[in-house]
């Protein structure tokens, strides 16, 4: 005989659905919360802070969303890719030479085109690893080098040119600067809330969280894992194209000098900072908004708050330290606690 | 083709074999249309194996399969559904960061599917918005189950679902097997409680060493009969023999002994509430209680892993301030889980497992103790391990795997063993082989603290039984003397007397 407990004392308990929403969504608020702070703070620290300041973060912020965004559902899949950042570049360089001299449509045109291209370009990437089985890590370092090699030999000299109306979507201006923060925010708005509903509520995204949380139950689950890797990567790819048609955007040329090791480390510490779990199957393209908006933030304020340059790096990095050991903090305790 | 012999599955010659590692050698099963049908055997005879098989979760090396007289190609799992055959698994198959709600979609499922079979077990009210991780195993399976039949499959396969059951709980999935049989569907089922198994299943197949070696009709066995299949003659013998052995050994009295464990007045959160018992030289303590009363956070204090809010912890006669488990291990206090997953390194060796508490204890120029090698080989010579697949620990069985995590103790020494379930999915010649251990450890000197929610081991390998109620010792009694009975009351906290 064995012990027995009726079912309904061992169900979880009931909780009030906000307390559950916050539970499960606190590292997002949290986030945003810090963004928040941190423009305001940034306010008291310049003498004019207006919309022109709004739109230049929003505006030169968003390739570091974008990216970060990319990386993010490659890594909740369960893999990472170094490679982002190099796509990222391509895309810029390879975006300013075509659209050099072109009518806004025909750029519209070939932004659509890129970004499908860069997908398809990565979904080989996801197949090359699922068919050889060598990490993740390992292939996305060559394909980094590998596209940035490509970048150089597309466009050797920085140089090249967009439209004027390509340059109002993702910057609200047609000359790349200016006061108005709302086009870039809807341009972000769209392909980051898309991609979140494709990820919280469809069998296609939920099997991306599945394939990162645990590999073996997705399978018994009935998801293909090999397909929703590719996907992944897919998906990952075509968000690093965006952020290289921002930057043509912003910039208005393209410069294949610009190192996207760099950026796919900017993107790795904003997905951590966003709560991804490196591990793969937690996180949520929500809370990688504000957190790729802070990391870049970051460097603006240290200026305003007239730290040299050269040791502004060294803050950037231990604040990242710092915010990611209070947040493994507050996830130790919540873990003691219930 | 499909005429009233036709059986619903027939596998034939299938056989697996991984590296040099026989998994199945050959076998046969055939699952005739309306029956439950039992596929027994000793741990490591290929049950789960032949299961993953026939889920298409693996390939078979060589054999037939064919469903309503239809061969059938198993690439991927869902190639199984849509022959028509669901498999609840040993391990639940949900993923733990998503909800179950979307676990359900991810399987192509919504909630509507499965409400009517969990309305059945009672389950109705619950809220498919909670996080996978959150809600208790015994709830997952129930959910795996009720998952598995809105597929509505010619052949369910439950491989171990009861294990994590408590009775009532089991009770809901025979229901269900009952109903299902008298569809005229099947039910392939897989149990070590060779009581469930006689109550309910019409035929068996009896599988050792990758064979199957018997397909009996159940009715009119005895369960001792069944044992002896599945062991072979000699060995089923000994093991239904030795719990009737154990039995009548008498607890001494343990008074003259010292005390080598205190605890005093233990408290953490709402979920101990003032847990005190002496513990002394050569006695096994056997700890009993519901799900859920405190006994996960009583070991997890105990074993150093979570400091109690208040009350004391005292170890060979002095105060234990245990920051983590390497603390409690220098003292001598060790602990066995009940998921040997967690107290493994699966990709190690056997004998690595078995050295790795070994580890701490560098000398001082950075060596390993230079016994290393012979109190391993002690270990296993004692504890009988089956080493064929000794380079990796994950490609033992169950129960060789947890003979592993007792013996690295083992190898290494200690003063008191705290196990928590040490039996929980183990076959019944593995289980009688723990229980000789832990009585030859206690006889050595040892102390045992043994958590275990089967009642019927108290008397068999205990001296002395605490019954646990939200998170107080409600009774303590001679283990030898104690009957079930008396231990079921008291762990439903209808008696609140400690003699």
């Amino acid at each position: 005989m064995t012990v027995t407990a009726p079912l309904e004392t061992i169900t979880p308990r009931a909780q009030a659905p906000w307390r559950r929403w916050l539970r499960r969504h606190g590292w997002t608020v949290g986030v945003w919360l810090l963004l928040l702070v941190l423009v305001a703070w940034y306010a008291t620290l310049i003498p004019r802070f207006g919309s022109f300041q709004v739109a230049s973060i929003v505006n030169n912020g968003s390739p570091w969303v974008f990216l970060a965004a990319g990386q993010a559902i490659i890594v909740i899949a369960g893999g990472i890719d170094l490679g982002v950042g190099g796509l990222l570049v391509l895309t810029n360089v390879t975006a300013a030479r075509l659209m050099e001299g072109q009518s806004f449509e025909m750029t519209l045109v070939i932004a659509v085109g890129l970004v499908l291209v860069a997908a398809a370009i990565n979904a080989g990437v996801g197949w090359i690893i699922n068919v050889s089985k060598v990490p993740d890590i390992v292939i996305t370092l060559g394909t980094l080098y590998v596209f940035q090699g490509l970048a150089l030999a597309v466009l050797p000299n920085p140089g090249g040119g967009t439209s004027e109306g390509f340059r109002w979507i993702f910057t609200g201006s047609k000359v790349g600067i200016g006061s108005n923060p709302w086009p870039a925010m809807v341009a972000m708005a769209i392909p980051i809330l898309a991609a979140s509903w494709w990820l919280g509520r469809t069998r296609s995204g939920l099997s991306i969280y599945a394939l990162g949380s645990d590999r073996d139950a997705s399978y018994l689950s009935g998801v293909r894992a090999a397909r929703t890797k590719v996907i992944s990567y897919a998906v990952g790819g075509g968000f690093a194209a965006i952020a290289g048609l921002a930057t043509t955007a912003i910039a208005g040329r393209g410069n294949a000098n610009n190192f996207g090791g760099n950026l796919t480390l900017n993107a790795v510490a904003a997905i951590v900072l966003g709560g991804v779990a490196l591990t793969g199957g937690v996180g949520s393209l929500i809370a990688v908004v504000p957190a790729g908006l802070i990391l870049f933030f970051l460097s603006p304020i240290l200026t305003a708050m007239g730290v040299d340059p050269n040791s502004a790096q060294i803050i950037q990095g231990v604040l990242i330290v710092v915010v990611m050991m209070i947040a493994g903090l507050i996830t130790w305790r919540r873990s003691r606690t219930t | 083709m499909t005429g009233p012999d036709t059986p619903l599955l027939a596998a034939r010659s299938v056989a697996k074999r991984y590296g040099s590692v026989v998994a199945l050698r050959t076998v046969d099963l055939t699952v005739a249309p309306g029956e439950i049908h039992a596929l027994l055997g000793a741990n490591g005879a290929g049950k789960s194996t032949l299961v993953k098989i026939l889920s298409a979760v693996f390939a078979a090396d060589t054999g037939d399969i064919e469903v309503n007289g239809r061969p059938i190609s198993l690439g991927k799992p869902s190639d199984a559904l849509h022959a028509g055959i669901a498999t609840v698994f040993q391990d639940p198959a949900l993923i733990p960061d998503l909800s179950l709600n979307q676990n359900l979609r991810i399987s192509g499922l919504s909630s509507a599917d499965v409400l009517p079979w969990l309305e059945r077990m009672d389950l109705g009210t619950i809220d498919f918005e909670h996080q996978v991780s959150d809600v208790p195993l015994a709830v997952l399976r129930l959910l795996d189950l009720a998952r598995a039949l809105a597929r509505d499959p010619h052949l369910l396969m439950l491989d171990e679902i009861t294990a994590a059951l408590t009775t009532d709980q089991a009770e809901y999935v025979f229901d269900v097997m009952r109903e299902w049989r008298s569809l005229d569907r099947s039910v392939l089922f897989i149990s070590h409680r060779l009581g469930e198994v006689l109550s309910l299943c019409d035929r068996a197949t009896i599988l050792r060493n990758g064979t199957d070696v018997a397909h009996l009709t159940l009715k009119g066995v005895s369960e001792a009969e069944l044992v002896t299949a599945m062991l072979g003659e000699e060995l089923g013998e000994a093991a239904v023999a030795a719990p009737e052995i154990a039995a009548v050994v008498p607890s001494p009295s343990f008074d003259d002994r010292p005390v080598v464990l205190e605890a005093r007045d233990l408290h953490l959160r709402d979920r101990v509430n003032g847990v005190s018992f002496e513990l002394r030289r050569g006695e096994i303590l056997g700890l009993t209680a519901l799900e859920g009363q405190g006994q996960t956070e009583l070991f997890q204090i105990l074993s150093g892993d979570f400091r109690p809010a208040s009350g004391e912890l005292i170890v060979n006669g002095e105060v234990l301030n245990a920051r983590s488990p390497y603390d409690a291990i220098r003292r001598g206090l060790v602990f066995v889980p009940a998921d040997r997953q967690q107290a493994l390194f699966p990709q190690r060796s056997v004998r690595e497992n078995l050295a790795s508490p070994m580890y701490n204890r560098f000398s001082r120029w950075f060596r390993l103790a230079r016994d290393e090698g012979e109190r391993v080989d002690r270990a296993v010579a004692r504890l009988d391990i089956d080493v064929r697949a000794g380079s990796q620990a994950q490609r033992l069985s169950g129960g060789n795997q947890q003979k592993v995590t007792i013996g690295r103790w083992i190898a290494v020494g200690f003063d008191t063993v705290l196990c928590f379930d040490p039996t929980r999915g183990i076959d019944i010649q593995t289980k009688a082989q723990i229980y000789d251990l832990l009585r030859e450890l206690a006889a050595e000197g040892s102390s045992i603290v043994m958590y275990t929610s089967e009642l019927r081991e108290i008397p068999l390998v205990c001296d002395r039984v605490l019954v646990l109620y939200n998170g107080r010792v409600v009774h303590e009694q001679d283990a030898r003397t104690v009957t079930e009975e008396t231990m079921l009351t008291a762990a439903h906290g209808l008696e609140e007397v400690s003699p």
